[in-house]
């Protein structure tokens, strides 16, 4: 009899260990402050690495403590705000946002998890005063060395926060894995302002700084001579 | 001072130096020893008493911790209900009396809401804009005291805590949580934070210790999704995308964990603030993370068995 009752009970409790088998293993790790997830960009680095091999430069202007704002240039569909946060994080060792995920699921909150912020000044203020580094987009183009207009509203969260400003020029191929990305010293303002034109001023500067970074890049090399020279430039 | 927050900061206040005599209301006795303390048993419906109890005893400071979480204690009508009645009683006799300095209210990170576009983690600078009906009701004890502080020229600290979780406190996400089968959103799977209940009575102590004159979010550090905090506490998640939580959270009032519209915007689209100034301000930053408090809340034992009572003589 006492069989008979058990009966249910172990076949309820065989069909629910054979459920949760493969959840045994599913990462049960948590999300830092900001809902990035480490865990989750470890897991995704490999297929991120056949698409993108970036190499990155001058990381040692990067403060090792202490919250920084990056700038870096938007080819269109290039995605270079992840690809550069990522290998960031993976050159310096700290967690690097990138900004710009939206706030729909999603896409949003995938993006979240591999360390996207959204595009307004209080949540980059509030990441810079929590000693994060940030890295921001210029306005998107079609040419791959063209640096786009910087939204100073996003550059104000710096100036409050009194956040270092860091240019990065990155560059990438739409075919091939070739990706770089070159982290500028750190843009100081050439005057003090009290007001708004702070803000306005230096976002100018480091778009100045982006453009001349991606000039000493050189014209994009195919490997194919003819091509190379047909494309080459001053 | 009768549920369990207001027990352990009574507990907690006794044992401060500065504390010299010690009054508190509520509708519950204590759930602790409390030694010096006097305790009045009153509904917040009962407002003439409380204004006698609160102006006769004529406080320093008054710490006002009545609300009450829908689907915690008490249904939605009733928390609204509870909550008003207690607000108006408690601050309003705050005003009366001569040698109040300062008022310490509990709030809630639900204040900031969860619109979107929101900030994903906001600070005690982003303006307030509740999307939930717990959420206005905190705002609107914020918008009392405020105006009360103001009139009478009080220090107003606002504590907006994360979900707090402990061994006895009623709370829906716990409660939520705790079930065998817990349904959680597939399309976003959001992070969110908690607080143990003793890290948020340690912060009511410190912010009427030193006055406090401003709002502080108090947020145990780190994050995690509810998911993780699933798979943490070996549950069974149940994913769903959107018409079907209708039909969930009916499941879940029947067995007993009903479901408010806060808990499942937690779900949908995470609950994070910004604590940094409660370590600022307060000189106080909890000590256990989201994760730790989230393990010790499957840890925590549904019942607990006590032995036979046997006479010995």
């Amino acid at each position: 009899m006492a069989q008979i009752v058990e009966f249910p009970r172990r076949v309820a409790g065989t069909a629910a260990n054979v459920i949760a088998e493969p959840l045994r293993h599913w990462p049960a790790h948590s999300v830092d402050d900001f809902g990035r997830d480490p865990h989750l960009i470890a897991a995704l680095s490999p297929l991120a690495r056949l698409r993108w091999d970036v190499g990155v430069g001058g990381v040692h202007h990067l403060p090792v403590r202490g919250g920084a704002l990056l700038v870096c240039n938007d080819r269109r569909w290039a995605l270079s705000n992840i690809y550069t946060a990522w290998a960031l994080s993976e050159a310096t060792g700290r967690p690097v946002r990138f900004v710009g995920r939206p706030d729909i699921a999603p896409i949003g909150s995938f993006m979240r998890r591999i360390g996207g912020l959204l595009a307004r000044p209080d949540e980059v203020l509030g990441a810079l005063r929590n000693h994060e580094l940030v890295l921001i987009s210029c306005a998107t183009s079609s040419h791959a060395r063209h640096a786009g207009e910087v939204d100073h509203t996003l550059m104000g969260a710096a100036v409050m926060a009194g956040a270092p400003v860091f240019p990065v020029a990155t560059m990438s191929s739409s075919i091939g894995r070739t990706a770089r990305a070159e982290v500028g010293p750190q843009v100081r303002p050439r005057r003090k302002r009290r007001g708004p034109l702070a803000e306005v001023e230096l976002a100018e500067q480091v778009q100045h700084h982006v453009q001349r970074m991606l000039d000493g890049f050189g014209g994009m090399q195919t490997g194919v001579a003819p091509l190379d020279w047909l494309t080459a430039e001053g | 001072m009768g549920g369990e927050l207001g027990s352990l900061v009574a507990a907690q206040l006794e044992a401060e130096p500065w504390v010299g005599a010690l009054v508190g209301i509520d509708v519950d006795p204590p759930r602790r020893r409390l030694r010096t303390a006097e305790f009045h048993l009153l509904q917040p419906s009962q407002r003439e008493r409380i204004v006698d109890v609160v102006t006769k005893f004529n406080p320093h400071v008054v710490i006002n911790l009545s609300v009450w979480e829908p689907d915690a204690r008490a249904g939605l009508a009733h928390a609204r209900q509870f909550t008003a009645d207690a607000t108006t009683a408690v601050v309003g006799a705050a005003a009366e009396c001569p040698a109040l300095e300062s008022m310490v209210v509990r709030s809630g990170i639900e204040v900031y809401g969860r619109a979107r576009n929101t900030p994903t983690r906001p600070t005690e600078r982003t303006p307030l804009d509740p999307t939930t009906e717990y959420g206005r009701m905190l705002a609107n004890i914020e918008r009392s005291a405020r105006e009360v502080g103001t009139r009478v020229g009080l220090a107003v600290g606002k504590l907006r805590l994360a979900p707090v979780l402990g061994k006895h406190v009623p709370s829906p996400l716990g409660r939520l949580l705790r079930q065998p089968v817990v349904p959680f959103s597939a399309l976003a799977d959001a992070p969110f934070a908690v607080v143990q209940d003793h890290d948020a009575a340690r912060a009511f102590v410190e912010a009427a210790r030193l006055r406090l004159d401003e709002p502080v979010n108090v947020v145990a550090p780190g994050a995690i999704t509810a998911v993780q905090a699933i798979v943490r506490g070996k549950r069974v998640p149940l994913p769903l995308v959107g018409p079907e939580w209708t039909i969930a959270r009916q499941f879940s009032h029947l067995f007993g964990a009903p479901i408010p519209d806060h808990v499942v915007e937690l779900m949908h689209r995470g609950r994070l603030a910004d604590g940094s100034t409660a370590r600022e301000v307060l000189g106080f930053s909890p000590q256990r993370t989201t994760p730790e408090v989230i393990d010790q809340l499957f840890a925590w034992p549904s019942v607990v068995r006590v032995g036979a009572i046997r006479e010995v003589a």
